[in-house]
């Protein structure tokens, strides 16, 4: 087992890594001062990973769309009770998410965090499926997926990703397709589930009223050591181009909404980290509501208080995306490439960026006064595969030609599309 | 933690939160008015303003800017409603002087501004500036319109209009689409001096240390308004209906909604509301184990206890064939309670669910200053210990004398189109 200690040099905040025995990485924040706690129990597995093989594999393996999602669903069922029924015991709420690369157990409580955490330990690394639970799921998977068809706001970020993303499962529905989930069997998931269940591909972070040695001697209780069998994810080989300029739906929607994004070049690790902070900060300068360009939209009318900008990055994917509701979505996409081009042109103002890396590193240091924030920092900070603080540091040496160098090479008109849900 | 309340002046509360984990100063201004149809637009547009300028900011830019320039501090305007009641006000948040890296004070001029923001606001001979004004009411116009995006949202929205009709509560929080389009500036500035003057307004100062200049700042600009203001009725029970009434609206959705709305009589609000967690609010209750896991219905089926109103509502999405079926197993697994099918298990699983909601009440500013806001309604101020101690004394007979209490008043679907052929 390797202990180090991680601190903020800017804030003084800190937490714990631990490399556990059994193959874990175990994050640990101790806050003082609140009753809380936060526990993620997450595995670098999400709706993007259909093809994948393990050391000694000659081929590799792919699996229907939707199956990290439904395997997410199922491991909430041990062989002799659900594990809600366990966490009812402890009076935690317990819940899951599966993101596009990542699928996460977690729970919240304030009392019993210890049995809480046995009971997460436990029920992940223990899967138990037969062909009569997975049909049960069927029905109710089935109407989570009509009910996220159903919700504009969804359909108009994939039509986005569809509109940028030739073969990255990137532009697949995180829960699949009625179709798709109707080919999971008990098989599959217990493929899936040995395969990306392996806890060298896993992370544990847990913060709030907490303590460390507690967690750890729980850890060295519950967890499994595992062998690390060299899991390779594979994706599909992405053209440069986008698919399609746009795309637009009609749905029942009182308010028409757009996504307009660039499709940038996609890149990883602390890279990732370093064009995700300056690419914020660019979207930032262009668009925030102090900006020229919002200004100038929302007195047209054009745009309201919904506008805002989302960087959304991942394994083979890098966005840079504008949203919001109009009527106009057209205007605001001219709008947005024009102001792109007047920058890179004439610069990026020096004031605007020292206030808008100012805006920024308050939003950091809020993130760190939130159990539930700091839980989710760790978690992902791992998977990004960079350090809970650096985001702070990466900030602190960022200067304007950065920014502007990010707009030059990345905010290109052939890689702008647009989506929009506009009513029936 | 410290927690103390100031009565400034004739129904203006002052709450000062001090814990010293956060890294963040924040403030809340509720004002505290009976919803009214006729009233709702002007007082949500008359407060909305608030945000966008202030005589110091002239325009919604330089405001933002400053936001920015103070570490990225948030500024932002609300209109809520709890039962009959419209609740509007303004709320801010920033990181405190400690983490401000160039030495600025953040905490004064962050108070500045909201001083500026209600008692100064960007306004002229009666009327605020137009071009503010302009902002905020489309803003507030497309807010009414995007109601419908979020379909969950909308049927609850149009449950309470079904379930509410008649009383105050039927409004929603943000007026009409067609008295927002006519509306004039002069009329939303009226709106907000009419608030500023009567309406019970409560404020919450949310920080890791002690700042008397905000107690101040409040008692000296409240000094030169002229208030009159009355008592507000928090809790007013709504009648059900002799007769459950369906109402159905088609669109162009997949999954259909189903929200049932029930009423009761009993002032057991304890009951009602482990009643309400048994029956449907956590993933062991019984609308989740049986209409979710063991029929395979639905994605959701929950309910919510509203107890200004006394209505608990269950909401489901469901497919059209399946409605029906959804409706007789949610009235069963209340029948069940009514028998008094409620284990210890039960009752014991709600209430460790309840004491962990409400012990993480502090480890958020906004979950202080909800809480406190909460309790002031109530009329009586308590800590979550206390009223966990008032869930734990419920008895299995008051949940189940509680549920018999339970009328279905109203039921409201969302249809799909497809069911027409």
């Amino acid at each position: 087992m390797v202990k180090e200690v991680i601190t903020s040099p800017k804030t003084g905040d800190s937490c714990i890594h631990v490399k556990h025995s059994s193959g874990l990485d175990i994050y640990i924040c101790e806050m003082k001062g609140f009753s809380s706690v936060e526990a993620l129990f997450g595995t670098k597995y999400g709706s993007i990973n259909t093809m994948f093989r393990q050391k000694g594999d000659k081929d590799y393996t792919t699996v229907p769309e939707g199956i990290a999602h439904f395997l997410e669903h199922k491991l909430f069922e041990n062989e002799d009770c659900d594990v809600f029924e366990l966490y009812a015991k402890t009076g935690a709420s317990g819940n899951a998410f599966t993101s596009f690369d990542k699928t996460a157990y977690l729970f919240s409580c304030s009392k019993n965090y210890q049995e809480s955490l046995r009971i997460l330990l436990d029920f992940v690394q223990k899967p138990y499926f037969t062909q009569a639970t997975v049909d049960k799921e069927q029905g109710i998977i089935g109407q989570e997926i009509k009910m996220t068809n159903d919700n504009p706001e969804w359909r108009v970020f994939f039509n986005m990703l569809r509109c940028m993303y030739h073969e990255h499962p990137v532009k697949i529905d995180i829960a699949g397709t009625v179709e798709s989930i109707a080919q999971i069997d008990a098989d599959l998931l217990y493929k899936c589930y040995h395969t990306f269940y392996n806890l060298n591909n896993m992370v544990l972070s847990i913060a709030g009223n907490i303590s460390a040695d507690e967690v750890l001697a729980i850890c060295d209780e519950c967890l499994k050591p595992c062998e690390d069998k060299g899991l390779e994810t594979v994706f599909p080989e992405e053209p440069d181009t986008i698919v399609q300029k746009e795309l637009i739906e009609k749905q029942p929607v009182g308010a028409s909404i757009f996504n307009i994004g660039y499709k940038c070049t996609d890149c990883r690790s602390e890279e990732r980290l370093v064009k995700s902070m300056q690419a914020s900060i660019a979207a930032s300068i262009l668009s925030d509501a102090s900006s020229d360009m919002y200004q100038r939209l929302l007195k047209e009318g054009i745009i309201n208080s919904s506008f805002g900008t989302e960087i959304f990055t991942g394994d083979g994917y890098f966005t840079v995306i504008f949203s919001g509701e109009s009527d106009s979505p057209a205007v605001v996409r001219d709008a947005v490439a024009d102001e792109v081009d007047r920058m890179i042109r004439e610069g990026v103002c020096e004031k605007d960026f020292q206030r808008i890396k100012k805006s920024t590193y308050g939003m950091l240091v809020r993130e760190l006064n939130n159990v539930e924030s700091v839980a989710n920092l760790m978690m992902n900070s791992h998977m990004e595969e960079t350090g809970p603080y650096d985001a702070i540091t990466v900030l602190s040496e960022m200067t304007c030609e950065d920014v502007l160098e990010f707009m030059k090479t990345e905010l290109k008109r052939d890689k702008l599309v647009m989506s929009v849900i506009e009513g029936m | 933690m410290r927690y103390k309340r100031t009565e400034l002046a004739g129904n203006i509360g002052f709450s000062s939160i001090i814990d010293e984990k956060f890294k963040t100063g924040s403030l809340t201004v509720r004002f505290i008015t009976e919803l009214s149809g006729e009233l709702a637009t002007a007082n949500a547009l008359g407060v909305g303003v608030l945000s966008s300028s202030s005589s110091k900011y002239k325009t919604l830019a330089l405001l933002n800017e400053k936001l920015s320039s103070l570490y990225g501090a948030a500024l932002s305007t609300f209109s809520r409603k709890r039962g009959d009641v419209q609740i509007l006000g303004l709320t801010s948040s920033w990181i405190v002087n400690k983490y401000a890296i160039d030495g600025e004070d953040v905490n004064a001029e962050m108070l500045d501004m909201i001083r500026g923001c209600i008692f100064e606001p960007n306004a002229e001979n009666g009327e605020f500036d137009a071009e503010s004004f302009a902002i905020t009411k489309k803003d507030l116009l497309d807010r009414i319109d995007a109601e419908l995006n979020n379909k969950r949202g909308y049927a609850l929205s149009r449950a309470a209009e079904i379930a509410f009709s008649g009383e105050p509560a039927e409004f929603s929080c943000y007026g009409t689409k067609e008295a927002a389009s006519t509306i004039t500036s002069a009329e939303a500035y009226k709106a907000y001096r009419r608030l500023l003057e009567t309406a019970q307004i409560e404020i919450y100062y949310i920080a890791p240390e002690e700042e008397p200049k905000v107690l101040e700042m409040f008692k000296e600009s409240f000094a030169n308004v002229n208030r009159n203001s009355g008592s507000i009725e928090f809790c007013r029970i709504s009648p059900a209906k002799p007769e459950t009434i369906t109402v159905a609206d088609e669109y162009d959705v997949l999954q259909c909604k189903m929200v049932m709305s029930f009423k009761s009589d009993s002032d057991d609000i304890f009951a009602l509301k482990m009643l309400s967690t048994i029956f449907g609010e956590t993933p062991v209750s019984k609308l989740f184990l049986n209409v979710r896991e063991k029929l395979s219905l639905c994605y959701y089926c929950a309910c919510r206890y509203t107890s200004p109103k006394g209505t608990i509502m269950v909401d489901i999405g469901v497919e059209r064939d399946n409605i029906e079926k959804s409706k007789a197993e949610i009235l069963h697994q209340l029948d069940e309670i009514c028998s008094g099918n409620v284990t210890d298990e039960e009752i014991q699983s709600a209430l460790l669910s309840l004491d962990n909601a409400l012990t993480q009440i502090g480890d958020t500013p906004a979950s202080y200053s909800g809480w406190y806001f909460e309790r002031f309604c109530d009329g009586r101020i308590k800590t979550p210990q206390e009223q966990f101690e008032d869930y734990s004394n419920v008895t299995k007979e008051r949940i189940i004398e509680a549920a018999k209490t339970l009328r279905l008043d109203s039921v409201y679907l969302m249809l799909d189109k497809k069911g027409e052929a």
